[in-house]
Formats: structure tokens, sequence, C-alpha cells
């Protein structure tokens, strides 16, 4: 009679392991992986629904000019009038909502984000080297930023 | 006082020259200091394990006093290779998620498979095979928590007869086998990575996978000089001068090697002359000298070719402290020719605008997440893990080469 097949003792031990790496994977993975998951693509359905949830941070120019129609009628009149407020002086949906909470009052970040002279800018843009410019520490020393052309 | 707050701020703005895109003047590229560590890392996990399969795969019988250094090296080197990208990342919580979701698409999912596919199936199952009989013999022979961890390192596997032994062998073989390929998929994958970016002339070539599989197999091998030849100092053992130099002499024949490809790469750049190729002559010549011309062709190419080639061919006239000296200081510097060339890809390919008539400027913090200091303590964390596991599984003497000789005659 041939000796019976016996798995070496090693080997069954590494299979074992195998299988339970493999199925503890197979169980982490049937409970970690989101419910919406692959409702509509490779992401989490929920994700939308969530994101529209979420309270809006920018109140848009509209909800600006309801107090400031003086500062918008002197925009309009220059260059920046198709900026967005926000876009400078940041999200203000609060600053709607209650004056008390303040908004940015600005100096330099947001002009150079512009103005700071690359290359790849388009000519007609106004650029500077901030260096060259002038050392002091804000724009708004000189310049007026709802009207730009009227201050050199 | 207003002066230098402009100064200040001027500091802080972008620099670059030329024509740069807006959204490319960053103060610093996307991918620093902890990605150039992650191919590094990695590359030194695949050389190392290479060098320790020539032992078990080509049965190069010099090497086997580092063949279980070498593994350890390799191990202790894995387990610190996703650190730099889960740190990268910025939420390391969330590194299991790509293995719950993963995408066939993105390559780095993949990653995490391919990384747990060596780590799992093919290095901790060759070290356990390798160690399954000295673990048995350690736990019966020490007392207190080192038997208890070495028991439990055992899996419960207590069969130390022969032919048990035996198979171990031949399962740890056919493991090395299986391994070569496995380390070439690991490294060749992080080329991959950086070779598949078409729009980077500096990274998209389909020579990228194969120099880095080459740079990666010398920088292992010159890694196991250096911590061979460390810890033998260390342990004021002498060094087994038979295995330095056949460990040495690969070291040199992966380095001709490796040298050829990286110097195939630059003529075919260099006679094509691509569009892309303006900026990167600029790049060499300027922003990237001191370390690609310096750093990597000068010294971590050239003088360790000549000073290993060197000992190639007066093996047999130079004294041997002379010679371990010179396999010392090649050592030292292919490890950081090799450092300073995944600086060049992964930082260089980030210095030039994708307009390739601007470039813009990097300058390495200390502090903070991307800076020198996260990158010395993660260059610094596998040697210190190396250190832990030498104490645990290596603690005896090495063997050298006429041990084991001995030990086979007495066997025969």
């Amino acid at each position: 009679m041939r000796p019976k097949f016996k798995i070496p003792p090693q080997v069954l031990r590494i299979l074992l392991l195998a299988i339970g790496i493999v199925t503890s994977y197979s169980i982490a993975r049937y409970f970690l992986t989101p419910t919406t998951f692959r409702q509509y693509g490779w992401y989490r359905g929920e994700a939308l629904s969530e994101l529209q949830a979420r309270e809006p941070m920018f109140a848009g120019k509209k909800a600006c000019e309801e107090c400031h129609s003086d500062e918008m009628a002197k925009l309009l009149k220059h260059e920046h009038k198709s900026l967005s407020c926000e876009g400078c002086h940041g999200p203000g949906q609060a600053h709607s909502d209650n004056p008390d909470v303040k908004i940015d009052q600005l100096n330099y970040g947001p002009c150079v984000r512009c103005h700071e002279a690359n290359p790849s800018r388009p000519k007609w843009l106004k650029q500077i080297v901030i260096k060259n410019h002038y050392t002091g520490s804000k724009c708004t020393e000189c310049h007026v930023p709802h009207a730009p052309t009227e201050v050199p | 006082m207003s002066g230098e707050i402009t100064n200040y701020v001027f500091e802080a703005m972008p620099h670059f020259e030329g024509y740069v895109y807006p959204n490319e003047a960053t103060p610093q590229p996307l991918w620093s200091i902890l990605i150039v560590l992650y191919p590094y890392i990695t590359g030194l996990v695949a050389g190392a394990f290479i060098m320790a399969s020539l032992v078990r795969v080509f049965n190069v019988r010099a090497l086997e006093p580092v063949y279980r250094l070498s593994m350890l090296t390799a191990f202790a080197f894995l387990l610190c290779a996703p650190l730099p990208l889960l740190f990268h990342l910025g939420h390391p919580e969330r590194c299991l998620e790509v293995m719950m979701t993963p995408h066939l698409t993105s390559p780095m999912a993949i990653f995490g498979f391919v990384y747990a596919w060596y780590l799992m199936a093919v290095l901790l199952l060759e070290l356990w095979f390798d160690y399954r009989r000295d673990f048995v013999e350690w736990s019966n022979r020490t007392s207190g928590l080192k038997t208890v961890l070495y028991r439990l390192f055992t899996v419960g596997v207590t069969d130390v007869s022969e032919p048990s032994v035996k198979l171990d062998h031949k399962l740890g073989h056919i493991l090395s086998i299986v391994g070569i390929p496995s380390a070439f998929l690991l490294h060749g994958y992080v080329g991959f990575i950086f070779g598949s970016v078409k729009a980077n002339p500096w990274w998209g070539n389909v020579l990228m996978p194969i120099i880095f599989i080459m740079s990666a197999m010398v920088s292992g091998i010159a890694l196991c000089v250096f911590n061979y030849m460390v810890l033998n100092w260390v342990r004021r053992k002498t060094i087994d001068m038979k295995c330095l130099d056949v460990m040495c002499m690969f070291l040199f024949y992966a380095l001709v090697m490796d040298a050829a490809i990286e110097g195939l790469d630059w003529i075919h750049r260099v006679y094509s002359a691509e569009e892309g190729f303006q900026v990167m002559q600029y790049m060499a010549r300027e922003k990237l000298f001191y370390t690609l011309n310096v750093g990597q062709a000068t010294l971590g190419t050239v003088v360790p070719l000549l000073l290993l080639g060197l000992l190639q061919l007066l093996r047999k006239r130079v004294p041997e402290l002379a010679r371990r000296r010179m396999y010392f200081s090649s050592a030292v510097l292919v490890i950081c020719g090799v450092l300073a060339m995944r600086w060049n890809v992964v930082i260089g390919g980030q210095l030039f605008s994708k307009s390739l008539r601007g470039v813009m400027s990097y300058k390495m913090e200390f502090a903070g997440l991307e800076g020198w200091f996260m990158g010395a303590v993660l260059l610094a964390l596998p040697f210190i893990l190396l250190i832990v596991m030498i104490k645990l599984f290596l603690s005896e003497q090495l063997p050298t080469s006429a041990s084991l000789e001995a030990r086979d005659v007495a066997a025969k």
C-alpha cells in the first residue's frame, strides 16, 4: 500500500495563513466599501448629495450690490468691472447674512496674483516687478482697486 | 519695516526664468523630497533582494556570508518604502481605501498590490523558510520575551527533521526564482510610472523602467557592501575578503550596465534633439549641474567605475586595507550617486515649464513635511529597523565562507 500523502506542516500553515489573509481582506472589503460606491461611477454616489447639502460660502455679486451699490457703480466704470467681488475679497455669504462679520480689507495679495510680471500673461494686462515697482507694504497706498485708472 | 515686509513677500513668491505658465509658478514642485525618497528606497529593496538571489538562484557560494544580511536589508527597507508616499499624501489614514476599491487603470492602486505581493508572498515567505529551523532552535535556547517572539515566528510549526528542512530550502529556492521577476516588477513599476508621463520629455521615455531597474541593482548591491563592512567594523570582525571581492565584482558589472544604459539614454536624447532638448540642456548646465554632472555622473558613476574597474584588473597587487577602503568609498559614492539620480529624475522633471521655454526654482526647506529633516528621518528609519532586525536575527557571528566550506566538508 502506498503511504498516504500528507501536506507538510509548514506548507499547510502557510496555506491556512494565506486563506486567512484573503478571507479577512474580502470581509474587510465587504464592510468597508461604501454602500453607494459605483452608483454612478468609480466613486461614492452619496458624495454628490453631501456636497449639495453644504451651505454656500459665496454670496454672489448681486448680494454685494444690495448694500454697496455706490462702490459697484464706481467699479463698473473701470477695468476691473468684469471681476467678481469675492474673487478678491474672499467668500462673503457670512458677511451678507450678518454685516457685523467683517470681510477682508485688501492691500496686497490679490493684486500681485494678476499683476506680478510673467511673460506668459497677455501684453494688455499691466504687469510690475514688485521689487522695482515699490518697496512699501500696501498697493492700496497709491492705487484704488475699484478705480484702477484714476490714480497712477 | 514695510519694505522688509515686501521683501519677505517677494522671497516667498515663486521664482522663475523665461516663459512659465501661471499655474506652474508655484513656490515648490508638487512632488518634492518625499517622492525622491520613494523610488530610492524601493530601488534599494529590489537591489538588495537581487544581491541575495545571487546566492540562492545563481549559486554564488562566495556571497553566502551576506545572504541573510541582504535579505534583512531588503525587508527593512521594504517596510519603509510606502512611508514617503503615505506622508506625502497628507491623509495616511486613507491609505487602505485604495486597496478596498482598487481601480485597475490607476498605476498607484496597482502598486499597492505589487507591493503587497512582494512583501507577503516573496520576501516574508523566503525569509521565513530560511529562518524556520533557526526560529525553532532559538525559541528553545533563549529565555524571556525573546522565546515568546521566536516561538511566535515559528507560527506553530516545530518540525525540523531533515526532510522538512530540505523542503524549506527547496521552497526558498522556488520563491527566490519567483522573486527576481517580482523585484524587477516592483522597481520597473516605479520607472514605468515616470516613463509613462508622455507630456514630460524628461520622464516620458521607454528606457525609464530599465534605467530604474539597473540603478536599483547598483544601489542595492552598494548598500549591501556598505552594511556588510559597517557591521563587521562595529563587531570588530575581520571582513571576508573573498566575499567582498565577489560582491564588488557584481557591483562593478551592474554599474557598467547601468552607466551604459543611462549613457545610451543621453546619447539618444542628444542625437535626436527633440523639441524639449534645449531646456534639458539648460537644466543639465545650470539647474541640475551639481546633482547631475557632479553627483550622478562623476562621483556616482565615473569615479566608482574607475576604482572598481582598477581593482578588477589589479586585485592581487593592491593590499587588503587599500582594497577595503576603495570598496567602501565606491559603495558610499554609488549610494549617494543613485540618490542624486532620483533627485534629478523627480525634481528635474518638474523644474522646467510645459512650454519648454522657462524654468522654475526649488529650494528645499529644513522643517515641514517636505523638508530636509523629514527626508533624513525617513532615510534613517530603515537603518534603525535593520539594527533591530540584526539584533534579533543576526546576533551570532556572521558565518564566513571559510566556515561554510568547513561545514560542507564536515557534512560530506
